[in-house]
């Protein structure tokens, strides 16, 4: 662990930057000198959700990319999952003492993280989870990066204060929109209608910092990469069989589906169904869990 | 009197399910008027000196008023129950001048204070051990008559009250042996759940003609409501009825346990047991006292035991199973000695996807990733090794549950496939075991598999992580799977449709 004094040399020059930087930080692993950009959004994202923060953080982490987030549940840690299937590594502010992994449950994650990046946080070890840290935690985030995405998150929620105060340090701030039934796009669409950059891949936030050289040369060759990776999220992309294809026509990325409901629509019993269900499988085509049927989207 | 009289009678009592030959010696002598039983009595039998001298004084006998000792030998096997009553009662009835007991006569039953003889457990295992042990003829209440006549070939009198006896004795008036017995074998009642009661659940029916036809465990996981346990009551119905051999067990643990209807003969329907999920270990696999006494899974020897709310169970009660979900049975040692409870039954276990039961419908669920991992963890990794099928039963739309869709298969057509299948199992391995219990060893001679059918599995083991013993269930299902279609070889679609009872978690 080491201790980082807002003068030392080793201090992130660009969270010098906001009103308030914070006098000391205790950092466990390397802070990267790369550019950062944050991913923050709900706890309790959707599959959708989950996935786009994955996708994006896996490909800024392709490109050179820093992703920072919260190592909270949902979008946080599904972001940092995807930055760690890259090359480059990433940072996680915690509102906790170094020695109190918060959730739990990620303590292999921070592990993770903090062979190749690092874990950031103002609080001396020690300190648990206090509600009253995780604004403060946040401010961090915005300060370490250059832009914020948001993905998912509620109306009044902490992914919709932090992007606010991104705004008003005056770094990018960029939200994933969604489907308007989903309450947990109610603070993307708003940021979006007040002038946030709508994100739909990689680009469309690469495109707003035309002055990193590197980091557009890196995006260029992974280019025709990506577009494999992704295929199988276009609907052109089922399984050419008749059969399988029947049944993944009926199943969606998100709501799974229960068999016996697959079943009766296509009028096939259930032993068939299942035949078919193993071929899908392995095919990579669909996810079978406690849930349900689900299509299988990119990184899930 | 100058000297002592003795007499014996014959008598037996259980050790676990397995009969056990009591001498009963009672012995009058002079002194002051005293009754006292010797050899490991437990309360209940230091009772029987009050009913069996009420109940000879109520017979229009005299109980002598002289110095009487019973004996129960060997004396150093624990005895409790009341079954040896009608036995002390005969042995003192003898010694007291009513002169010789027939000879090779066994004695069974309880008194009442007016005389009259009623039933005892375990008539059948102990009648078939005494005849072993060179007991004739058996004296037993009514009740018991049919049950002990399945336990031996020779002639059963059926005793009302010790004044018929006594009648019998002194006029050679006939007692019951020759009445009409009660049937050899009861006739299946009705049974009370059928398939064609459960809507909807193509997936689960399947699964359960599945373990019907090769008896695998099989894990119903869904949220409350969606029909887990009318499923799980439904299994007894599609199983085949018991063949003689296993009739006649299933006959001898339910007279054991007191679970035999009064003058029931054989039991031919397979058992179905479903204790609370607060049972102890000892009530589900066996324990007590000084004498061992049978659990739950030997109450379901032969049949269907169904845990509902699995993971409610208490954590030593559900690692107990272990042993007899592998092994079939299990040994249970006491201070009496050791007993072994036959244990071999199809589990069906039930349980909500989560805590709060609503996994998988989009926004009811309260539950974190980690409550659901700690409430999945409950049914530990052990057991779940040991469950060869698992199936999601989602919860229906309204409109199936009014009715709306095909009227389902009833018991009866899918019991005639799960025969079938059994068929074809007895005719590759005529002593067993069935699909569910067949080893790595057997699977490999039984479950040999084509190119493309190893391709298949080769590539599922690797694609979807799976361990040794979750090929090894892949497999049995698979086997059972080709059963049922009526083919010996198990290709690829057996395996493809196999794979899906594999755990969704």
């Amino acid at each position: 662990m080491t201790t980082l004094q807002v003068g030392d040399e080793g201090y992130p020059a660009c969270l010098r930057q906001i009103h308030d930087p914070p006098a000391r930080l205790f950092v466990q692993g390397r802070l990267p000198a790369e550019e950062m950009i944050a991913i923050v959004g709900s706890r309790r994202a959707t599959p959708y959700g989950l996935r786009v923060a994955y996708r994006l953080a896996a490909d800024l982490s392709q490109c050179g990319v820093v992703v920072v987030s919260g190592l909270a549940r949902g979008v946080d840690a599904a972001a940092h999952r995807g930055a760690l299937s890259g090359p480059t590594p990433t940072v996680a502010v915690m509102a906790t003492g170094l020695d109190r992994i918060y959730p739990p449950e990620h303590a292999d994650l921070a592990a993770q993280i903090a062979r190749t990046g690092a874990l950031v946080t103002e609080a001396p070890d020690g300190t648990p989870p206090l509600p009253s840290r995780f604004p403060v935690r946040n401010r961090i985030i915005c300060g370490l990066s250059k832009g914020v995405v948001v993905v998912e998150a509620a109306a009044r929620s902490g992914a919709l204060i932090t992007a606010n105060m991104a705004g008003r340090e005056g770094r990018e701030v960029f939200a994933v929109p969604g489907s308007i039934e989903n309450p947990l796009t109610e603070g993307t669409h708003a940021l979006i209608d007040d002038g946030a950059k709508l994100v739909r891949d990689v680009d469309d936030i690469l495109e707003e910092f035309p002055t990193l050289a590197r980091v557009h040369a890196r995006a260029r060759t992974y280019a025709s990469a990506r577009a494999d990776r992704y295929a199988h999220a276009r609907a052109d992309s089922g399984p050419q069989e008749t059969a399988l294809r029947d049944v993944w026509e009926l199943l969606d990325l998100d709501i799974p589906r229960h068999h016996d409901e697959v079943a009766t629509q296509l009028g096939i019993t259930a032993a068939e169904l299942n035949r078919r269900i193993t071929v899908l499988e392995m095919g990579n085509y669909i996810i079978g869990d406690a849930g349900g049927l689900r299509r299988r989207g990119p990184a899930s | 009197m100058g000297g002592t009289v003795l007499a014996r009678a014959l008598c037996g009592t259980l050790f676990g399910l397995d009969g056990v030959r009591i001498d009963v010696e009672a012995d009058i002598g002079p002194g002051l008027p005293a009754f006292h039983i010797v050899g490991l009595a437990d309360r209940a039998l230091q009772e029987a000196r009050e009913r069996v001298k009420i109940a000879i004084n109520n017979s229009g006998v005299d109980f002598p008023g002289q110095k009487v000792t019973v004996n129960l030998a060997p004396a150093q096997l624990p005895k409790e129950g009341c079954g040896f009553d009608l036995a002390i009662a005969v042995a003192i009835l003898s010694a007291s001048g009513k002169g010789h007991l027939p000879d090779g006569a066994a004695w069974l039953g309880e008194l009442g204070l007016d005389g009259s003889v009623r039933r005892v457990r375990g008539v059948l295992p102990i009648a078939a051990h005494l005849t072993r042990s060179g007991a004739t003829q058996f004296y037993v209440p009514r009740d018991n008559m049919a049950e002990a006549r399945l336990g031996t070939p020779h002639p059963v009198h059926g005793v009302r009250d010790l004044q018929e006896l006594v009648a019998h004795w002194e006029s050679g008036n006939s007692l019951a042996a020759d009445a009409p017995a009660p049937g050899g074998s009861v006739a299946p009642p009705e049974p009370a759940y059928d398939l064609a009661d459960v809507r909807g659940q193509a997936t689960a029916r399947r699964a359960l003609e599945i373990a019907a036809a090769g008896a695998h465990h099989i894990l119903l996981i869904g949220p409350p409501g969606a029909g887990k346990t009318l499923l799980a009551r439904a299994l007894p119905s599609i199983l085949p009825p018991l063949p003689p051999a296993e009739s006649l067990e299933v006959t001898a643990i339910a007279s054991c346990v007191g679970l035999l209807p009064p003058g029931s003969g054989l039991l031919v329907e397979p058992p179905f047991r479903a204790p609370h999920h607060n049972i102890s270990a000892a009530g589900l696999i066996g324990g007590g006292g000084a004498v061992p006494r049978a659990g739950e899974i030997t109450r379901a020897h032969r049949g269907v035991l169904f845990l509902d709310e699995v993971t409610e169970f208490r954590r030593d009660a559900l690692e107990a199973l272990r042993q007899p979900l592998e092994d079939g049975r299990v040994a249970v040692a006491r201070v009496g000695g050791h007993a072994v409870f036959p244990g071999r039954f199809i589990l069906v276990a039930a349980a909500n996807p989560c805590a709060c039961g609503f996994a998988g419908e989009s926004g009811r669920c309260r539950c974190t990733p980690l409550d659901r991992q700690r409430y999945q963890a409950r049914l530990s990794g052990p057991i779940r090794d040991r469950i060869d099928l698992q199936v999601l039963v989602p919860r229906l739309p309204a409109a199936e549950l009014l009715g709306a869709s095909a009227a389902a298969e009833s018991s009866a057509v899918v019991r005639s496939r799960v025969l079938a299948a059994r068929g074809r199992q007895e005719a590759r391995r005529p002593i067993g075991p069935l699909n569910g219990a067949l080893t790595g060893a057997q699977l490999r001679r039984d479950a040999r598999l084509d190119d493309p059918g190893h391709a298949l599995l080769e590539a599922a083991a690797d694609r979807l992580h799976l361990t040794g013993r979750a090929i090894h269930r892949v497999l049995r299902v698979a086997r059972t799977i080709a059963d049922l279609e009526g083919v010996e070889n198990v290709d690829s679609t057996h395996l493809a449709e196999a794979l899906q009872y594999r755990d969704p978690a």
